[in-house]
């Protein structure tokens, strides 16, 4: 068969993007809206004649939130559809779930999530925003306005153990001081006996790690139980939006470092929105995740013309270590980091006012991913295909 | 005084999670217990039931009456389910495995496709209530006090009634209660559409204090099932003392060691119990009563 | 040639030159599959038959036993852990991987008798030993689930939590010069295939075995096996103990296979599709076990493909649809239909119904 594929690809022939996303099961609430920005942005591109002259063609499966689907349909558009790139996952560990397999059959793979950060793989490039861009921000703030008495509650999982890791560390470092830390393992829905630590305790702020729906159920309960305590959060909001979904006041009061959301008030950020609603009027909000897979598809255009039409991976690579791969967002300008193959970011601080409206006390542009490349992933020089946290970094060479 | 705060702290954990397990798994207790059926679409019975009670309570219906709206609900499209697949499969409890995962699966898809990832909620009644240093939700007092008349009400519907009788007949003896002149089918329908109405019920009830979305179900099942099983056959002898201890174990493990120990704490609770007890409590009071 | 015989006989299905003409052609078939059709088919067959042990497995304890086991996720997760800390620690040189292969099925077995010894022995059946074995699995899931931390560890292998482990090396063959290794590709999928050949000629020896009628005899009737001489509790253990291994073989090939272990292999999702397999193909015999479950991953894999959000609607009904149709299974009807006038095995007796016990 191998024999029958032309050697090159033909001018007209259309650059194939894989997607894998779920689109049913626990996740579809707040992934749904990621398809439709990797649409939204084909459209646009194709109308505008596409990538080099080349149409964009999408392969598009559901992987129904099962880390099973993306290990069947990750082997299937590599090798079946012989797409060019991937845009796959949702969850850290359906991420884990295709990552081998990109590694073994050699593709490229965009993972347009907000994460706990620390993958340092050639054949990944991040879009997300990651732990030190969300909480180098977000605590320093909150803690000069509302105390240095910090309480976690996190998913038991990698991403809230790894963020509680990152809140710990800036809390130390700024002076504070951790009052409580709790992890709640994922599908737990009854906050009882959480929010009761959390009153005897009594933090200036609570920082709430918490994800999936079940968990989401902890605002209502805490709300109801009368516990009003400042939150901070580097998930809720800009992912599945509780705000817009949730009876106020029970996020009010609630500060999230988002690197883009619906609210985001900036002249492309509106008309961008527009654009979107008018080919998908019924989408309920665009998340930041949306906005993530959005300006995925332009930063691979950006890259393909760049390598002169090329969709080789290690073409790409080479364009992007050049270190200038950027691309005007609606959220600003974001790069990427050719160490890292993370993403630079505006970080805006939302605020949830007591009647769930939304409104920005701060924003930090241009803010870099820059523990990786600190603590020596440097994917110019070696790809060790391998996820790092500040308690297991990289091995110092 | 902090010794007295724990304590009524304590009291309150205990109280909400036995609550949570009775509400949870009455409904699949009589719906396993009594028929023998295993009733893997318990947990979309509970979603089917929030939604219900949520989408009437916006129209501006008082609470109570839309969580009876949720059970309802619940109970018809039980009965409907009875009707239409589960009366083919008594006598083949294990076939109920799959049917009843074949219906949850739809049900949850389903419900994604016509409604959408997830409906916005309504915010808990009642407020808060402040008992020494630590205040609490009053609406979970009152899922407490109505998990024991949810009971209370059961006890006396299959006790008390000639239609209770009838059932418990149907059940123990089924052709000879049809020889006497019982419609049988009739009442395993009843008796199906009662546990799924329990079902929507408890989703009514936890609706405003959770997020609504089709999945839902699944947060209430694994404990559903435990308590049941801990529980034995029997809704009244075994379900009561099953939520009782469980949440007495999962609220000890909890404040001692966090939510995870809770949670393993309850699992390992029911590998023990069956070990020990193989047919629950209320198989170990039958015995003792025989 | 007498220890052959035994490859057919009163407890499995399809007998004589007509079915090991079929059987046969069956397998050539699958041989000459790889060099038909591409890499993606090949790779994405080897992952098909990588669920098939667990089934057969399954079969063996429900079908031919008589007990549920709903939790046999719990010793395909064991060993997958299992496979990646050897590996992970000791490397894949000099064929060590293959050794990591039987440890970790050897600790699926131990677990397994350490587990059934409980279970059978305190004479927990039907419907609770399902709910048991489900605990046991949900158990780990959870366990595993919050290892994130980097405390978590068996000497260079990380847990890794929910996220699940990976970057475990595929099998690989010591072989003059180079190893081999068997990443998903054809010589993968030969080791597979004939893998699956062996496990489903073994399992049909097993069940007409002398050992075969005795679970069977069980499963019909406890009361007269114990009342004829044998001691049930061992026969249980035992089938228990042969199945729960196939399911750890399941989880190493799984893997090894993706690189990849995670919990929710364990959760009550991944619990209840070996059920769902062995039933939709019908659990009374190893045939329709094998056929239904490979026919059942491709029609999900295809409808999740084809059917965008419809996929899980279509699903759910296929089972419901199946289980009112067939009692007996899919493809147990599907053998019956040519010879309808033939002899009919009775059939298999569903376990003691717990709410008639308990009244």
């Amino acid at each position: 068969m191998a024999l029958l594929m032309p050697m090159a690809a033909h001018a007209a022939d259309p650059i194939k993007l894989g997607v894998l996303e779920d689109q049913s099961g626990d996740f579809a609430l707040a992934t749904i809206g990621k398809v439709h920005g990797i649409q939204l942005a084909t459209d646009e591109i194709n109308a505008a004649g596409g990538i080099a002259g080349r149409k964009l063609d999408l392969v598009i499966y559901d992987t129904q939130s099962d880390n099973t689907r993306y290990q069947e349909f990750m082997r299937r558009v590599l090798q079946r559809d012989k797409v060019d790139a991937v845009f796959a996952g949702f969850s850290s560990a359906s991420r884990e779930a295709y990552r081998p397999i990109v590694d073994q059959l050699n593709g490229l793979a965009f993972y347009n999530n907000q994460y706990e950060g620390g993958v340092c793989d050639a054949h990944m490039i991040v879009t997300g925003a990651v732990p030190e861009q969300q909480f180098s921000t977000l605590i320093p703030w909150m803690m000069e306005k509302f105390g240095k008495k910090i309480y976690t509650i996190a998913a038991d999982y990698n991403f809230g153990q790894i963020s509680a890791e990152w809140v710990r560390n800036i809390v130390k470092q700024n002076g504070g001081e951790m009052v409580g830390e709790e992890f709640i393992p994922l599908g737990v829905s009854q906050f009882s006996s959480t929010i009761q630590n959390i009153q005897k305790a009594k933090p200036d702020i609570l920082m709430t790690l918490l994800v999936g729906t079940a968990q989401s159920s902890y605002y209502e309960q805490a709300n109801a139980a009368n516990l009003h305590v400042p939150m901070g959060s580097s998930v809720n909001v800009g992912q599945a939006y509780e705000h817009k979904r949730f009876k106020p006041p029970s996020l009010a009061n609630m500060y999230v470092t988002t690197n883009w959301i619906e609210e985001v008030d900036n002249p492309a950020s509106k008309a961008f929105v527009a654009r979107w609603h008018a080919k998908f009027p019924n989408e309920p909000y665009i998340n930041q995740e949306a906005e993530n897979s959005y300006l995925a598809v332009y930063l691979y255009k950006e890259m393909v013309e760049r390598a002169k039409g090329s969709t080789k991976r290690d073409d790409l690579r080479a364009v992007i270590a050049k270190g200038d791969v950027c691309f005007d967002a609606p959220e600003g300008k974001v790069c990427i980091d050719p160490k890292s193959q993370h993403m630079s970011h505006t970080i805006y601080l939302a605020k949830v006012n007591d009647d769930h409206s939304i409104s920005f006390p701060k924003v930090w542009p241009d803010v870099k991913p820059y523990w990786l490349g600190d603590s020596g992933c440097d994917l110019t020089k070696k790809n060790p295909n391998a996820q790092y946290t500040p308690s297991n970094p990289p091995p110092k060479s | 005084m902090p010794g007295f705060d724990a304590v009524i702290g304590f009291l309150y954990q205990f109280g909400d999670a036995a609550a949570f397990l009775v509400l949870c798994a009455s409904g699949l207790a009589i719906i396993f217990g009594m028929m023998g059926v295993i009733n893997l679409a318990h947990g979309e019975f509970i979603m089917g039931g929030a939604y219900t009670t949520v989408t009437v309570a916006k129209l501006g219906v008082p609470l109570p009456l839309a969580v009876l709206c949720g059970a309802l609900a619940a109970g018809a499209a039980g009965m409907v389910l009875e009707r239409l697949v589960i009366r083919h499969l008594y006598g083949r409890p294990l076939d109920t495995i799959v049917a009843t995962w074949g219906v949850s699966l739809i049900a949850s898809q389903g419900t994604l496709i016509l409604l959408g990832p997830s409906l916005s909620d309504i915010s808990t009644p009642l407020g808060s209530v402040e008992i020494g240093a630590l205040s609490y939700s009053v609406y979970r007092f009152v899922l407490m006090g109505v998990a024991a008349a949810i009971l209370l009400g059961l006890y006396v519907l299959f006790n008390f009634t000639r239609f209770g009788v009838l059932a418990r007949a149907t059940i123990q003896v089924p052709h000879m209660a049809e020889t006497l002149g019982v419609d049988t089918r009739l009442i395993y329908s009843l008796t199906f559409g009662i546990g799924a109405a329990l079902a929507g019920a408890t989703g009514g009830l936890y609706a405003p204090t959770m997020t609504l979305v089709p999945t839902m179900g699944v947060q209430f099942i694994t404990e559903a099932f435990v308590t049941v099983v801990v529980g034995g056959g029997d809704v009244f002898l075994g379900t009561a003392p099953a939520g009782i201890v469980l949440g007495f174990i999962k609220s000890g493990m909890t404040t001692w060691e966090g939510q995870l120990a809770g949670q393993i704490g309850l699992l390992v609770a029911v590998i023990l119990v069956i070990r020990v007890l193989p047919r629950g409590i209320s198989g170990l009071m039958l015995r003792e009563r025989a | 040639m007498r220890f052959l015989r035994r490859l057919e006989g009163p407890q499995t299905l399809g007998r004589g030159p007509g079915f090991w003409g079929i059987a046969a052609l069956a397998v050539a078939l699958a041989a000459a599959y790889p060099l038909l059709t591409d890499a993606y088919t090949v790779g994405n067959t080897i992952y098909f038959f990588d669920w098939v042990f667990m089934a057969l497995g399954l079969c063996l304890i429900w079908g031919y036993g008589g007990a549920l086991s709903f939790g046999q996720t719990a010793f395909f997760g064991l060993s997958g852990y299992a496979y990646g800390v050897v590996t992970l620690d000791f490397g894949a040189d000099h064929g060590l991987t293959l050794v990591a292969t039987l440890l970790a099925v050897a600790a699926s077995a131990l677990f397994a008798a350490v587990l059934g010894y409980f279970l059978f022995f305190g004479r927990i059946g039907g419907v609770f030993l399902g709910i048991v074995t489900l605990a046991v699995t949900l158990v780990f899931e959870r366990f595993m689930a919050q290892t994130a931390g980097p405390e978590w560890h068996v000497g260079a292998a990380r847990l890794n939590g929910f996220n699940g482990m990976s970057g475990m090396p595929p099998l690989t063959v010591p072989w003059p010069g180079d190893d081999l290794v068997l990443s998903p590709d054809v010589p993968l999928y030969y080791v597979t295939l004939a893998l699956l050949v062996v496990t489903y000629l073994g399992l049909r020896l097993l069940v007409n075995s002398s050992f075969g009628n005795v679970i069977v005899a069980i499963r019909e009737n406890p009361h007269r096996a114990t009342m004829l001489g044998y001691d049930v509790r061992k026969y249980q253990l035992a089938t228990f103990v042969i199945g729960s291994a196939l399911a750890g073989l399941s989880g190493v090939l799984y893997t090894s296979w993706g690189q990849y272990i995670t919990p929710s292999s364990m959760g009550l999702t991944a619990a209840a599709l070996p059920i769902i397999w062995v039933a939709v193909g019908g659990r009374g015999d190893l045939t329709t076990t094998l056929v239904g479950t490979l026919l059942l991953l491709g029609a999900f894999q295809f409808l999740t493909i084809y059917g965008s959000q419809y996929a899980l609607v279509a699903m759910g009904l296929l089972l419901v649809v199946t289980v009112l149709l067939t009692p007996d299974g899919l493809v147990t009807a599907l053998f019956r239909l040519p010879r309808r006038l033939g002899r009919r095995r009775p059939r298999a007796a569903d376990a003691v119904d717990p709410g008639r016990e308990a009244a």
